[in-house]
């Protein structure tokens, strides 16, 4: 990073932020702050949902997954359409009619004050572990980059989120997401061009797709049915549309988003904005990543995208180890290159046996490169069990920092940051939020207008602080996005079907759901602890099993006290 | 706390005040649809060049 990467860096940020505040400046009123002025145009929303649910690491950890995984994560993204239509028929019209400022807040008018407690607890519980490591990944990123301590880094990005959430509330949130995701689209954009530029000379773009296909990168549909396969398009289809349902349908942050439109014309339009753009946004990022294991089949790539795992082996008593262990990779990936030129050159003379004799030298010597890798983190793990084997979230800031000009460097950054500031801060005015609206107002009735804005303030402060604190201890098992996912997919699912059964069983009451409630997530956990299915199935298990068991208890129960008609 | 309840206009027959889409069933025709384009398209590339 040199000045013009900080300036480019700092200046967007902090101009991004001091705008936001500004903006929103004077907001006294608590409608205002929690649900934004109301002015709030369909373009904007759908910018803010995508904002709030494209966290740093989704453009950190996804072209990762591209260079590793290939195109197959995409499918997690196929019931994203389907999710957000029965959102925009069966759950924006419910909220907006009853004017809610929470969707818990509903589920206490549809049923009772203990099932509202429930749904709030879910999310608080959830929102507030994933709101830790939607901090922690920015972090690596500025880590790694200048060398600061990650503590520090960590403190320093969530202080400057919690500022000018808890200044400007909602409002503050959608307006400077605008900006934010400005800068992310046009650092995306930036990288994609300037990789492609990069490629070799005499390897055209339809070279790129056969080398990456040969790979086994652009398998992007899976049609296995084994459960155990994490990404397949039946996994997508039904887990992830169960997935996607629970998040944006359930999940407050997502809620509050699209609650603050104009009206609901404004927010559906905003929900189908992201039902049409999202997959082709993921399928571009993980491309990136694609692309960049082609660039890389002809540049040396690092035997450690995370250099401080290098720095580690060569520090503890392991620099011959590795310096064997690099020369042995760097041999590997010239026989490679060597092979594919050789491949490409038949190719382009259509000498189809040459290209399928030196296609498969270059894949035997790339395999053989593998195990190398495999070695090399095996080492690592012997030298220090906590460290990070899995190296899909350095491969793009590795990218970055070793091969794009200065000032981009800054923008791609800044990218990094805008995308954990825009996510960070939608999930911190929804946890304080629900906290005052949910938790707050409960247990002190009575309590007017100003007490709950100071309280929403002090709230969405305190939970800043509690992700700051998660974040400094968190230790990732796999990889940054999986993890969020599979911590969204533990809770989701039981949430979820609280809000089915609301929605569509109108015999069903508060004492039945809030203990088929409690039970389904007590399966749900015993499921996850003693199963290796994929965790996109467990939205589905979590709410079938909430609305039977709800159905079972309200027929062991009888029929129920009251119901709120107008709630369903 | 203020709770002012507005009452939305009936959901389904509020104006789209999309050129080309009256209604909204149309809105989500057009999305299942983009939608089964990019997955037809996917399959397709996953065909080409597995």
């Amino acid at each position: 990073m040199n000045p013009l990467d900080f300036i480019v860096l700092i200046g967007s940020m902090l101009g991004i932020a001091a705008y936001g505040m500004w903006r929103t400046r004077g907001r006294r009123d608590l409608n205002a702050y929690l649900k934004g002025a109301g002015n709030t145009p369909w373009f904007a929303i759908g910018l803010s949902v995508m904002a709030t649910q494209a966290s740093a690491i989704t453009f950190l950890s996804t072209p990762g997954q591209g260079y590793a995984g290939g195109l197959g994560f995409v499918q997690i993204y196929f019931g994203l359409p389907v999710a957000l239509i029965i959102i925009a028929i069966f759950f924006l019209p419910l909220f907006r009619r009853l004017n809610v400022y929470t969707a818990y807040e509903y589920l206490g008018r549809r049923f009772d004050g203990k099932t509202r407690l429930l749904g709030a607890g879910l999310f608080l519980i959830q929102r507030g572990l994933g709101a830790g490591l939607t901090i922690y990944a920015p972090a690596i990123v500025l880590s790694s980059v200048f060398h600061w301590p990650l503590d520090l880094t960590i403190i320093s990005s969530g202080v400057l989120v919690i500022i000018y959430t808890v200044a400007g509330g909602n409002d503050a949130v959608t307006v400077t997401q605008k900006y934010q995701i400005g800068v992310i689209f046009a650092g995306m954009f930036i990288a994609f061009g300037l990789l492609l530029s990069k490629l070799p000379a005499g390897l055209s773009f339809g070279d790129s797709l056969a080398l990456a296909g040969g790979f086994h990168k652009l398998e992007a549909v899976n049609f296995s049915s084994s459960l155990h396969e994490r990404y397949t398009i039946w996994s997508g289809l039904l887990g992830g549309t169960f997935l996607m349902l629970s998040y944006f349908g359930t999940d407050q942050s997502q809620v509050q988003r699209y609650l603050s439109g104009s009206s609901l014309r404004e927010s559906r339009l905003g929900l189908m904005f992201n039902a049409v753009c999202k997959i082709p946004m993921q399928f571009g990022i993980l491309f990136l990543g694609v692309m960049m294991f082609v660039f890389y089949q002809f540049e040396p790539p690092p035997l450690f995208f995370n250099d401080t795992s290098r720095q580690y082996l060569a520090e503890h008593g392991a620099s011959e180890r590795l310096q064997a262990l690099e020369t042995n990779f760097n041999q590997t990936h010239a026989a490679a290159r060597q092979q594919l030129e050789q491949w490409l050159t038949a190719r382009h003379n259509g000498d189809a046996a040459g290209a399928q004799a030196a296609f498969a030298a270059a894949t035997t010597a790339y395999a053989q490169g593998e195990q190398i890798h495999a070695a090399a983190a095996k080492a690592l793990s012997a030298a220090n069990p906590h460290a990070t084997t899995n190296e899909a979230d350095y491969v793009f800031i590795s990218f970055i920092l070793h091969y794009l000009p200065h000032g981009i460097i800054g923008l791609l950054v800044a990218a990094f940051f805008a995308a954990a500031l825009s996510s960070k801060a939608a999930e911190l005015t929804a946890l304080g939020s629900s906290t005052t609206v949910d938790l707050y107002r409960h247990l002190k009735t009575g309590a007017t207008d100003g007490e709950c804005l100071r309280a929403s303030k002090w709230f969405t402060a305190l939970w800043g602080v509690v992700a700051i604190g998660f974040a400094l201890y968190a230790h990732l098992v796999e990889n940054l996005i999986q993890a969020v996912n599979i911590l969204g997919s533990i809770f989701y699912g039981v949430m979820l079907g609280i809000f089915v059964v609301a929605f569509f069983l109108r015999r069903v009451g508060g004492t039945a759901v809030f203990w088929a409630a409690v039970m389904a997530q007590a399966l749900v956990f015993a499921l996850y602890f003693n199963l290796t299915i994929s965790y996109l199935w467990y939205p589905l298990i979590g709410c079938t099993a909430c609305v039977f068991l709800s159905l079972v208890l309200q027929a062991g129960l009888g029929r129920p006290k009251q119901t709120n008609a107008s709630a369903t | 706390m203020k709770s002012p309840d507005p009452v939305e206009p009936r959901a389904e027959s509020e104006a789209t005040g999309l050129p080309g889409f009256r209604t909204w069933t149309k809105v989500y025709l057009f999305v299942l649809g983009s939608f089964a384009l990019w997955v037809g398209l996917l399959i397709a590339l996953t065909m080409t060049f597995s």
